[in-house]
C-alpha cells in the first residue's frame, strides 16, 4: 500500500492539470481579486473635497464648522473643506472641484450635484451632527447636569463606533468573494478526481487495463488512489488558506478547526465529484472535462464568486439551491464561522455537506470498482 | 496451460468473437494472426478477465480465469497494445511501480527492475520521463514494465507497432529470450513476418474465429498454393494469359500493370515450364522471382482475403 502511495502522490505532484487547476489557478485568482478589491477600497474612501459656505456668524454654525474641522482633522481623512463665497461654492460644484456644497445657517443644508459614495459620505457627516445634536439639546432640557459629560463622550462617538457583524465579527464586504474562492478551489479537487478515475478504469486508459491485471486488489487500488487525492487537495485548500491569512493578509476571525473541517469535507465533495462524472460513459476526455469545469464555474457563480449579490438573490428567490449547492454550503460555512456566530446555520452547512460527499464518494467508489467492462 | 472454449463475444449486433477456440501448451511462443478487427485484442482482454463475454470459459494454470483470481494474475505479464506507462514517472520509477505491483520484497524488485532495465537495453534512460523518449525505447520500456517481474505468462498485443526496424529487431529477439528462460508468450500482430519469425505455433484469426492453428509449416501445408512466381515488365495478350493459366499445377494468374503473378501448386520445374513458355512467344520480361508460400497465402486461400486488407 506505502509502495502505491507514494507512486501515487509522485504521479499527482508532476501532473500539470492536477497542479494548476486545484492549486496554483485559485492562488491566482485570489491575488488578482485582491489588487482588485485593493484598488476598490482605496477608491472608496478617497477624501472627499466640500466646499463650505458661511451664511450667519451663529454660535450653531460655529460647532457645525468645528465638527467639519475635526472630522477633517481625523486620520482617515473622510474629507477636505473649504470655506467660499456662494457663487463660487456652485461654481467648484458645477465643474467637479468640490462633490457638495455646505450651507452653515441658521438652518443647516447640503446641495450636491449627484448621486454616489462621495455625496452619501457628505449627507452621512450632517445627519450625523444634527442627530448629535438634537441629542446635546434633549440632554441640555431634561438633564441638564449630564451636559458635559455627554459632550465629551459625543466627541469621541467616531472612534467609539464600528461597524461589526452580530457575532462581533468582522464584515469586511470582500471577504465574501474569497468564501466563494475557497469553495471554488474545493470543487476544483474534480480535476484531481478526474486524474484518478484515468487511472483506475480499464475502458478508459491502457494504464488503468495494465493496474487492473495485476495481482494488487482492486480495493487497494482504488484506496491508494482516493486517499492520496483527497489529501492532497486538502493540501491545496490548507495553502490556499495560509496564503489568503498570512501573504494576502485576509481576516480570519473563526476558529481554525472548523475551517479546516470544512475545507476537508469540501475537498472530499470536488474529488469524489471529479471521479464520478469521469467514470460514467466513453465521452470524450474534452467533453468530461467540460462538464466539470462547467458545474464547478457554475456552482461558484452561484455562491457570489463574481457577483457577490449572487447568493443573496438565489436565496431570495429559490432558496434551494442554495441549500444542494456545495460552493454556496461551503462558502457559508466559511462565513459562518468568520462573520456571523450563528451554530445552527454552520451545522445545517456541515451536515448537507457531509451527506453529499457521503453520497459523492460512495458512488464514485461503486463506479470505480467494477472488475470486468462492456467495451474497452 | 491455457484453454479457450467457445468464447463469444458481442458488441451489441457485432459479433467480435465468434466461438473461438484455442489451447495454448507451456513453453509455446504463440501467435494470434489476423488483421485489424479480426478479434485479438478482444480475445486477450477476456482472457484476462477485462471484459464480460456472452458465453465460454477462459481457463489459464487450470483454473477458470476471473477478475480476482490473483494467484493466476500473479504469474501472468501483459504488454498492451497501447504504451501504457506513466508521463510523470522516470523510466525507473515506472518499472519499479509495476514491478511492486507483483513484488512486494523490496530488494528482490530492485533485482528484478535492473534486470528489467539491462533486458530492454535502457540503462542510459533510467533517469528520462518517457515523453523524453523515441517511439522503440518507448515500446521498450512498455515491455520491460510488463516483464519486469519475470512472469510464467506473457502476453503480448501488437508489441510493435509503429516502431523502427533496429527496435523490432531487438524487442523480437527479447520474446525469443524470455521464452528460452521459461516464459510462455502469446503474442498478437498483424505482421505476418514477426509471426512467422518468432512464433512456434500460430492461430489464424478471422472474425472473431480461429480458421487454422498450427505450426507455420503446417500452416502453409493445408494449402494449395506451393510457389507464387512474378514476372515484370511483361506484356500479355488475353490469349497469352489464358495459355499460361492452362499450364500444368498452375491454378491462379493475375496480370496486371504489366506483371503477371502465377500461383501454383506444389510441383517440380513450374518457373521453367512458364519462361519456356514466354521464350517460345517470344515474349520480353524483366524480373522473375519465385517464392514460397507466406502465411498471407495461408491467409488468402482460407478466408479470400488479403492479411494485409
Amino acid at each position: 500500500m506505502l509502495h502505491l502511495m507514494k507512486y501515487d502522490v509522485k504521479v499527482k505532484l508532476h501532473n500539470f492539470n492536477r497542479m494548476f487547476w486545484p492549486l496554483l489557478f485559485p492562488l491566482i485568482l485570489a491575488t488578482l481579486f485582491y489588487f482588485a478589491f485593493g484598488k476598490m477600497d482605496e477608491a472608496d474612501f478617497e477624501t472627499v473635497p466640500v466646499a463650505v459656505v458661511e451664511e450667519t456668524n451663529s454660535s450653531g454654525e460655529k460647532t457645525f464648522l468645528d465638527f467639519l474641522y475635526t472630522v477633517e482633522k481625523d486620520k482617515s481623512k473622510l474629507i477636505k473643506t473649504e470655506v467660499m463665497g456662494e457663487k463660487q461654492a456652485v461654481k467648484a460644484l458645477k465643474s467637479g472641484k468640490v462633490s457638495g456644497i455646505y450651507y452653515a445657517g441658521e438652518k443647516l443644508s447640503l446641495t450636491v450635484s449627484g448621486v454616489g459614495i462621495k455625496e452619501s459620505i457628505l449627507q452621512s457627516l450632517l445627519e450625523s451632527y444634527e442627530n448629535g445634536k438634537n441629542t446635546i439639546e434633549n440632554i441640555a432640557v431634561n438633564h441638564p447636569e449630564g451636559i458635559q459629560s455627554a459632550s465629551e463622550q459625543m466627541s469621541d462617538y467616531r472612534d467609539m463606533v464600528k461597524q461589526v457583524s452580530l457575532g462581533g465579527k468582522t464584515t469586511d464586504q470582500t471577504a465574501q468573494f474569497f468564501y466563494a474562492l475557497i469553495a471554488m478551489a474545493c470543487l476544483y479537487g474534480c480535476f484531481s478526481g478526474y486524474g484518478t478515475a484515468l487511472y483506475l478504469q480499464a475502458n478508459l486508459t491502457a494504464l488503468a487495463a495494465r493496474k487492473c491485471v495485476t495481482p494488487t486488489h482492486k480495493l487497494k487500488l482504488i484506496l491508494s488512489e482516493m486517499l492520496t487525492s483527497f489529501f492532497m487537495h486538502f493540501v491545496d485548500i490548507v495553502i490556499l488558506l495560509i496564503y489568503l491569512r498570512y501573504v494576502l493578509g485576509m481576516d480570519f476571525r473563526g476558529d481554525i478547526p472548523r475551517m479546516l473541517l470544512v475545507s476537508f469535507i469540501g475537498s472530499m465533495i470536488g474529488v469524489s465529484m471529479g471521479i464520478f462524472i469521469s467514470s460514467i460513459g466513453k465521452t470524450r476526455e474534452g467533453a468530461k472535462i467540460g462538464i466539470l469545469l462547467g458545474i464547478s464555474m457554475v456552482c461558484s457563480f452561484l455562491a457570489g464568486l463574481m457577483v457577490s449579490d449572487m447568493k443573496d438573490i438565489v436565496e431570495r428567490y429559490c432558496p434551494i439551491i442554495n441549500r444542494i449547492n456545495p460552493a454556496a454550503l461551503i462558502a457559508d460555512a466559511f462565513y459562518c464561522i468568520n462573520v456571523y456566530d450563528d451554530p445552527a446555520r454552520f451545522w445545517r452547512s456541515l451536515a448537507i455537506l457531509t451527506v453529499m460527499s457521503v453520497l459523492l464518494t460512495l458512488g464514485s467508489f461503486f463506479m470505480v470498482r467494477r472488475e470486468r467492462y462492456d467495451s474497452i | 496451460m491455457i484453454q479457450i472454449e467457445n468464447l463469444v463475444k458481442r458488441y451489441g449486433e457485432l459479433l467480435a468473437l465468434d466461438h473461438l477456440n484455442l489451447e495454448i501448451e507451456e513453453g509455446e511462443i504463440f501467435g494470434l494472426l489476423g488483421p485489424n478487427g479480426s478479434g485479438k485484442t478482444t480475445a486477450i482482454n477476456c482472457m484476462l478477465a477485462l471484459l464480460k463475454y456472452d458465453k465460454g470459459t477462459v481457463r489459464i494454470f487450470g483454473e477458470e480465469m476471473s477478475p480476482d483470481n490473483y494467484k493466476v494474475k500473479q504469474q501472468i505479464g501483459i504488454v498492451l497494445q497501447n504504451v501504457a506507462v506513466f508521463d510523470e514517472l522516470t523510466v525507473y520509477e515506472n518499472i519499479d511501480y509495476f514491478c511492486g505491483l507483483y513484488v512486494k520484497d523490496k530488494k528482490e524488485r530492485k533485482k528484478l527492475v535492473d534486470e528489467a532495465i539491462h533486458f530492454a537495453g535502457l540503462e542510459e534512460y533510467t533517469k528520462m520521463r518517457p515523453k523524453k523518449l523515441s517511439g522503440g525505447l518507448l515500446r521498450r520500456l512498455n515491455i520491460a514494465c510488463g516483464i519486469a517481474h519475470k512472469p510464467r505468462l506473457i502476453i503480448m498485443d501488437e508489441p510493435t507497432v509503429a516502431v523502427d526496424p533496429q527496435s523490432r529487431n531487438r524487442i523480437l529477439e527479447g520474446i525469443k529470450e524470455l521464452n528460452r528462460q521459461g516464459s510462455t508468450v502469446i503474442y498478437t500482430s498483424h505482421y505476418m513476418e514477426e509471426v512467422e519469425q518468432i512464433c512456434t505455433r500460430i492461430a489464424v484469426i478471422d472474425h472473431g474465429r480461429s480458421v487454422a492453428v498450427g505450426t507455420k509449416e503446417e500452416l502453409k501445408s493445408m494449402i494449395k498454393t506451393g510457389e507464387t512466381i512474378t514476372v515484370e515488365s511483361v506484356a500479355l495478350s488475353d490469349g497469352q494469359i489464358a495459355a499460361v493459366g492452362a499450364l500444368p499445377h498452375v491454378f491462379d494468374v493475375k496480370y496486371k500493370e504489366q506483371v503477371l503473378k502465377v500461383r501454383c501448386t506444389r510441383g517440380k520445374h513450374n518457373l521453367m515450364r512458364i519462361l519456356s513458355y514466354l521464350q517460345e512467344e517470344e515474349i520480353s520480361f524483366g524480373r522473375v522471382f519465385s517464392e514460397l508460400p507466406t502465411l498471407n497465402d495461408v491467409f488468402l486461400e482460407i478466408t479470400g482475403k488479403e492479411l494485409r486488407d
